[in-house]
């Protein structure tokens, strides 16, 4: 185990190399000038032109990779253009903000979409089954923002019971710290929750129709012995898998959760750094999601041998 | 029995314990409302226009930029609402008589954020970073015999040829403007970005709370002295009621809408129109006009290439191109927010013509488009319109541009793309289906058309010319004739001449003229009215 670990670790440096090159490769290509942002609308072409190559973005596509790529290596992800900040400082400004609302979405989805499927499963066809199927489709079918905003206007415009916007880091304490994440992440967790509510249920089905639960029933265990200790331990390969996955569609939520609730992390820096063309930034904030992306799947692929001891690696 | 009594009195203590810290709680909290409200009448959250992003002026011209650094660095003059250069960081000045020496004194007192004193030196590097990238300021630098610091308390200006417009260009609020910063700062390449933010304004920015695309917040330099005068706008006393400024950026119109009515913020510079009946609705939010000189929208055509490079096809465009469909498509259908600009120059500013705008008033002549357009033998190639799809405004006039060119007879290509790759594209001079561009759009912001000289827009000097190369010798002797105006009607004769010759050679077309609101709690006192929100004589109850 310990040694497959570290080779699913190691496996990870080729692949963010890749990414790397990728990354730079789309930027390079893709239209679109820092210099031209930075100079405003007034400045004349002559004035971009030498923002450019003050910037060193005029250089050939190798030499800046390589010095990119080479600063990478050393831990140091560049500097912004806009701001002169480091990007790494940038990020570490970000990355509490996103931590903590994608920690409380996955926390808050999980809790409520797999007892949601194990029931709809367990209530096939009843009202209840409808309920929660309706649920997982308005979930996947309401766009992120419209979520939002119902919910600032409900919460925070009418019953002012939470803000608007804006965000309170965990060092002032847990509460303003949750107050501030309350909504955005049931915004987030909307999705979330109807997918895994969804598999939850579709493969809870597939097991409760298996010879060994029907062995059960008839030895009288009882019906939450059933679904929550034989059944939803063997239906939770799956589901952590589709846990794992839906990382990449909370980074994406992310973004606009962040946008609309004024959130300032790194989905809004990611954001931002796109519409101005910010190179460093976009690639160093690229370059941590996918390896927060591979990370996640190790971690899916190591949970498996827990919940299934046939799998061993 | 002495357990249960240790027992009972470990209750008791627990019990004592949790009502004191509800006691402590409540305390505090009894405390707290006329503490927290006096404290927080001495703190102002503002919504600004876009995300600020670096702090630097000079480097980067965003209006954003100017606004936040107007109030981190002083200038020698500073323009008032009438758009005249008042002394600001300057005690006053002398002219030779020959109007080639300019000496310019400090008021005493200036102190920098650090707290060293301003001197004559500093104010040399800044105007020398300053001239290098302002349009006025090369206009300076190439008169320019010597710029120097004959001791700390004072500045000569020393020209081969009058410049007598040199205090409206050390004092105009365009950017970029001539902020004073410190010697040792100022030498920092023009065409870099400056490191150190030691500024010379009544407010200190506070690095450490800076969060790019988040928040910005500026603390109350208690070293900064005002002028005894009142303020008015860039000029007078620049007296600040607030202990700090915090900005924050709210990328959602519809969440700043939101924060605006739930109190989260105090102020809102650029409310979308649509949102405005709906803040008007709110009785603690006021909303207003936020800049009287507005905007000047723009139809910007490329001189160098087919069809454009014909004077015939560009004034085609000016027989066939509704202001009015343009301005609706912009602000909608609120007519407080727009009017008919047939003019290059800001309506209600003194210069103001619509000499030779003739063409863009009255009824839509398609026919005599449609023949000019013949007459130039345009052949039916492809017209590239490169539309920005994340500016509301842009994006309106694109979709009002296709149609009108395409009832016209011209083949649009309407390429829709983010503003940052128009910002990219527009600076390539290659034919159109090379990656060129034949049309976009943008706008100028009336305070940069009130004259000439910050109007890089206006500009027909070819290669050297704003994106679109217009080039006409005429036009450029024209504005070299305002330059040299001894006086106001000499100016508005000149500027006659410009408009009507810029309206002949179409040096661009203005699709209106309109303007934007700003809303602020009715709690905030002093909001005024200008091209950039002024928070000195601001306050809040």
């Amino acid at each position: 185990m310990l040694a497959y670990a570290a080779r699913r670790v190691l496996a990870t440096l080729p692949v963010m190399a890749i990414v790397a090159l990728f990354v730079f490769s789309l930027l390079y290509l893709a239209p679109g000038d820092p210099a031209a942002v930075i100079a405003g609308d007034q400045a004349s072409p002559a004035d971009v032109e030498r923002i450019r190559a003050s910037l060193g973005l005029d250089r050939p596509f190798l030499v800046r990779f390589g010095g990119w790529a080479w600063g990478v290596v050393n831990g140091d992800l560049g500097t912004s253009i806009f701001t002169n900040l480091p990007v790494s400082r940038m990020i570490a400004q970000r990355i509490e903000p996103t931590f903590e609302l994608m920690v409380l979405t996955l926390v808050l989805s999980v809790t409520v979409a797999v007892p949601m499927g194990v029931l709809a499963a367990w209530k096939q066809g009843s009202l209840i089954d409808r309920a929660v199927m309706l649920m997982a489709v308005l979930g996947f079918s309401v766009p992120v923002f419209v979520v939002g905003y119902l919910l600032a206007y409900v919460f925070a415009l009418k019953l002012e019971w939470l803000p608007v916007q804006g965000y309170a880091p965990l060092s002032q304490g847990l509460w303003p710290c949750l107050r501030t994440l309350i909504l955005p992440a049931v915004t987030l967790g909307g999705i979330y929750i109807a997918l895994i509510a969804r598999i939850t249920r579709a493969t809870m089905l597939e097991v409760l129709s298996q010879d060994y639960i029907r062995t059960a029933r008839a030895k009288g265990v009882a019906q939450g012995g059933i679904l929550f200790v034989h059944a939803l331990k063997n239906a939770a390969v799956p589901i952590v898998t589709v846990i794992g996955l839906g990382v990449a569609l909370l980074i994406g939520g992310a973004v606009v959760t962040e946008s609309v609730f004024a959130i300032p992390g790194l989905g809004r820096l990611t954001v931002d750094a796109i519409l101005r063309r910010d190179y460093p930034v976009i690639q160093g904030v690229v370059l941590l999601f996918s390896l927060v992306y591979v990370l996640v799947n190790l971690g899916v692929d190591l949970l498996y041998s827990l919940f299934d001891p046939r799998i061993r690696y | 029995m002495t357990g249960r009594k240790m027992q009972k009195g470990n209750l008791m203590l627990r019990r004592d314990l949790l009502m004191g810290a509800a006691a402590g709680l409540a305390l505090p909290a009894l405390a707290r409302p006329s503490i927290a409200r006096a404290a927080d009448a001495r703190v102002l959250r503002f919504v600004p226009q876009a995300n600020l992003a670096n702090l630097d002026p000079i480097w980067g011209t965003q209006y954003v930029v100017r606004n936040a650094a107007l109030l981190i660095w002083d200038t020698l003059y500073g323009v008032d609402a009438n758009l005249d250069p008042k002394p600001q960081m300057a005690e006053g000045h002398t002219v030779s008589e020959d109007g080639l020496v300019w000496t310019i004194r400090l008021r005493p007192g200036l102190l920098f954020h650090d707290g060293a004193k301003v001197l004559g030196r500093d104010v040399v590097a800044s105007l020398n970073r300053w001239m290098a990238r302002d349009q006025m300021g090369q206009l300076i630098k190439a008169r320019l015999a010597a710029l120097e610091a004959p001791d700390d308390a004072s500045v000569r200006i020393r020209l081969n040829q009058p410049f007598p417009k040199m205090l409206f260009a050390l004092g105009k609020a365009n950017s970029p403007m001539a902020f004073i910063m410190p010697e040792r700062v100022a030498t920092t390449d023009p065409y870099k970005q400056i490191t150190e933010i030691v500024g010379s304004g009544p407010m200190r920015f506070v690095r450490d709370e800076w969060v790019p695309g988040s928040r910005a917040v500026f603390e109350r330099f208690a070293g900064y002295v005002p002028r005894d005068e009142p303020a008015d706008w860039c000029a007078g006393g620049k007296r600040i009621h607030f202990d700090r400024i915090e900005w924050q950026i709210l990328p959602d119109p519809a969440t700043a809408a939101a924060a605006l009515q739930n109190g989260e913020v105090d102020w809102w510079e650029t409310p979308l129109p649509d949102l405005v009946p709906l803040l008007r609705q709110n009785p603690d939010i006021r909303v207003d006009i936020a800049d009287p000189l507005g905007n000047i929208g723009t139809f910007r055509m490329n001189h160098l290439q087919p069809p454009f490079n014909d004077v015939r096809v560009r004034q085609a465009i000016q027989y066939a191109a509704s202001q009015e469909d343009w301005m609706r498509a912009t602000v909608g259908d609120d007519p407080a927010l727009w009017r008919p600009c047939p003019s290059f120059f800001t309506p209600g500013t003194a210069l103001y013509t619509e000499a030779g705008g003739e063409r863009l008033v009255g009824p839509r002549h398609y026919d005599e488009a449609k023949r000019l357009l013949a007459q130039s033998g345009y052949g039916g190639e492809k017209v590239v319109l490169l539309v920005a799809q994340d500016q509301a405004v842009l994006k309106a006039q694109g979709d009002v541009s296709a149609d009108m060119m395409a009832r016209i007879g011209l083949a649009v290509d309407y390429v829709a793309i983010d503003w940052g790759t128009v910002g990219a594209r527009r600076a390539r001079k290659d034919p159109p289906a090379q990656g060129g561009w034949n049309v976009f759009h943008s706008w100028h912001a009336g305070v940069d058309c009130v004259n000439p000289a910050p109007y890089t827009a206006l500009s027909t000097t070819g290669e050297k010319a704003w994106f679109g190369w217009p080039k006409s010798d005429a036009i450029t002797a024209l504005i070299a004739t305002w330059y040299a105006a001894p006086d106001l009607a000499a100016e508005k004769r000149a500027i006659e001449a410009i408009n009507r010759a810029s309206m002949d050679f179409v040096t661009y077309v203005p699709t209106g003229f309109y303007l934007g609101y700003q809303a602020w709690r009715s709690n905030l006192a002093g909001v005024t009215k200008a091209p950039f929100p002024l928070f000195w004589g601001t306050s809040k109850s």
